[in-house]
């Protein structure tokens, strides 16, 4: 049994290829298809179980369809590819496809945000939050570190619903359990003051270190890691919405439709009273290469930005 | 197992039986898509008549079923029509076709039981009849995929992308029946380049090919009955007349859903009596 450190010294893609492997190898039915995308965690599922995995090719649309068959005639199906391609191009599929006969397929779109950033608009994944959360019967997890990564891959096998998991790489910082379990949707990384950071996916590492630098100067700053954009948990709004004055939302997708305008339509529906402010990316479709850094400083979502923009709110309503 | 005399009247009666039903319907709620309804009539009572689909019909989701997918869900009335006759469907919920928040409507949902997918969007069905056929042969089940598609869907890239991923995978057991009405909905179809050497073109895919004439029962039966037992997946080519049926409708580009006058329905049903 794997302790919560030995899954958090992963990497998170390894995070969760590993527990998609684990739950392959107990059930046949469990089947992964891949539009030609590669990683190397991936490479010991196709070799050991060559049956249940399948490259599909550069077809998009058709891995989604082949998908919904494969799940009308009971198998559980992980259909991975990247991020944009695997969402946008294929929206239509998964409406009609996947999501009106409410079928167990998780679509896995690595990429997430900037990640692709040197290999232009078309691979960056900074709407496909935006544009999945119109569909209404998906499930949406955006992992923020390995065992949130870990915890995807077994929220839906467990739920055998559509789902989408955005899937990110690297190694995160530890950021601590949800108050019951990964059910619960989102995690309190550091506890609920007046002014709190939810957020979401990458950006909640980045963020621990904006609450982090104000901790250090004093000023205690919550943080919320939404994983599971989509149904957003109904304690959301008793928890956290109604207890804050202020929330900054810090995502890596565009300002227009994620995460942000999705606590503003509860804040407004629950009538909370909370001041909220978007940190996340214009409204717009990048025409230039760079790292993921680079196009971070760009919108602003870089630590030292986030915490200039914090400071300034802090600086206009000091008590 | 070939079609006796006897059993093709019975697919001939069947046939105007549930053309009659259609229209019936189409004249009570004034919607429908009547001509390309009438164009894969005869092949979809041959699916349920004529020992073509292995089902049950007091078990519409029987594993080992043979599957029937629909791409062209607009022609969903013949369907509702079999449906009602089989005890799938009741009468009462037969009549709800096109009313306000009825059960059945211009197109197929799974609420319907016999039904296998959601239509209304073109393209989209062979795609998924390739992955049930793949689970069929990771299975190793036996039970064949039959998907049809109207001539017009074939525009749609989607298809191609199925075809393709078919044929690599040499689906058994994945039969596509093309109703070839060369009417789509404001046009005849063009041959230059879809259906120009389309044999020619399946075989190079992978595909075995069929050509039959739509309306003739021992020509479909034959036709299925040797893709079914063809290894890799098989295209067949229907030819049909949209409209087929009533004079005045067939081969008319406006039936696509155009909805008889009460004079024409009198001359349609009397036709099809």
């Amino acid at each position: 049994m794997k302790t919560d450190q030995d899954i958090t010294s992963l990497d998170m893609r390894d995070a969760f290829f590993e527990k998609v492997y684990e739950i392959a190898s107990s059930d046949k039915d469990v089947v992964f298809l891949t539009d030609d995308m590669d990683a190397y965690s991936l490479r010991k599922f196709k070799a050991d179980m060559p049956d249940q995995f399948i490259n599909i090719g550069v077809a998009e649309q058709n891995m989604i369809n082949v998908s919904a068959g494969l799940a009308m005639a009971g198998k559980i199906v992980f259909a991975y590819g990247i991020a944009p391609f695997v969402t946008m191009r294929c929206f239509e599929q998964i409406k009609v496809n996947l999501c009106s006969m409410n079928l167990g397929v998780a679509i896995v779109g690595v990429g997430a945000g900037f990640s692709f950033g040197f290999d232009g608009p078309t691979h960056h994944g900074i709407h496909d939050l935006s544009v999945m959360r119109t569909l209404p019967e998906i499930t949406i997890l955006n992992p923020s570190d390995a065992l949130s990564a870990s915890a995807s891959a077994e929220i839906f096998y467990e739920i055998k619903t559509p789902t989408y998991i955005r899937l990110d790489k690297g190694t995160y910082p530890y950021l601590g359990q949800p108050t019951n379990s990964f059910d619960d949707g989102f995690r309190i990384v550091k506890p609920v003051q007046k002014v709190n950071i939810v957020t979401t996916g990458f950006m909640t590492s980045k963020s621990l270190e904006v609450v982090q630098f104000f901790e250090s100067k004093g000023v205690k700053i919550g943080l919320i890691d939404v994983y599971r954009v989509k149904p957003i948990p109904y304690e959301f709004a008793d928890e956290v919405l109604k207890k804050s004055q202020q929330i900054f939302v810090i995502e890596e997708n565009s300002v227009n439709g994620g995460l942000g305008t999705e606590v503003i339509e509860i804040a407004a529906k629950e009538n909370s009273g909370t001041a909220i402010t978007k940190l996340g990316v214009e409204d717009k479709q990048f025409i230039s290469y760079g790292s993921r850094e680079w196009f971070h400083s760009l919108s602003n979502l870089d630590v030292h930005s986030l915490c200039n923009s914090v400071q300034k709110y802090l600086n206009m309503n000091r008590d | 197992m070939k079609l006796s005399n006897k059993n093709e009247q019975n697919l001939i009666d069947m046939s105007k039986w549930v053309r009659l039903q259609v229209l019936d319907q189409i004249a009570h709620v004034g919607k429908g898509h009547i001509g390309g309804t009438y164009s894969c009539t005869d092949l979809l009572v041959s699916f349920y008549y004529g020992n073509i689909l292995k089902f049950n019909a007091s078990d519409p989701k029987w594993e080992l079923r043979d599957r029937l997918l629909i791409g062209k869900g607009h022609a969903c009335l013949a369907l509702f029509a079999i449906f009602k006759d089989l005890g799938f469907i009741s009468e009462s919920t037969f009549l709800q076709y096109g009313k306000d928040g009825g059960a059945l409507g211009g197109q197929l949902d799974i609420n319907t039981p016999g039904v296998e997918c959601n239509t209304g969007s073109l393209g989209h069905v062979l795609g998924l009849g390739a992955g049930i056929a793949l689970a069929a042969k990771m299975d190793q089940l036996k039970y064949n995929t039959f998907v049809l598609l109207g001539d017009a869907e074939c525009y749609e890239g989607s298809v191609w992308e199925a075809i393709t991923f078919a044929g690599e995978h040499c689906l058994d057991g994945l039969v596509g029946i093309i109703d070839r009405n060369r009417l789509s909905v404001t046009d005849e179809l063009q041959d230059g380049a879809l259906f120009n050497n389309f044999e020619e073109k399946m075989n190079g895919f992978g595909w075995n090919y069929i050509e039959i004439d739509g309306h003739n029962f021992v020509e479909i039966n034959e036709g299925l009955n040797a893709a079914m037992n063809y290894k890799g997946p098989t295209m067949v080519m229907a030819n049909t007349v949209k409209g087929k049926g009533v004079s005045f409708m067939e081969n008319g580009v406006e039936w696509h859903h155009s909805v008889p006058t009460e004079k024409e329905i009198s001359i349609a049903r009397k036709e099809l009596s």
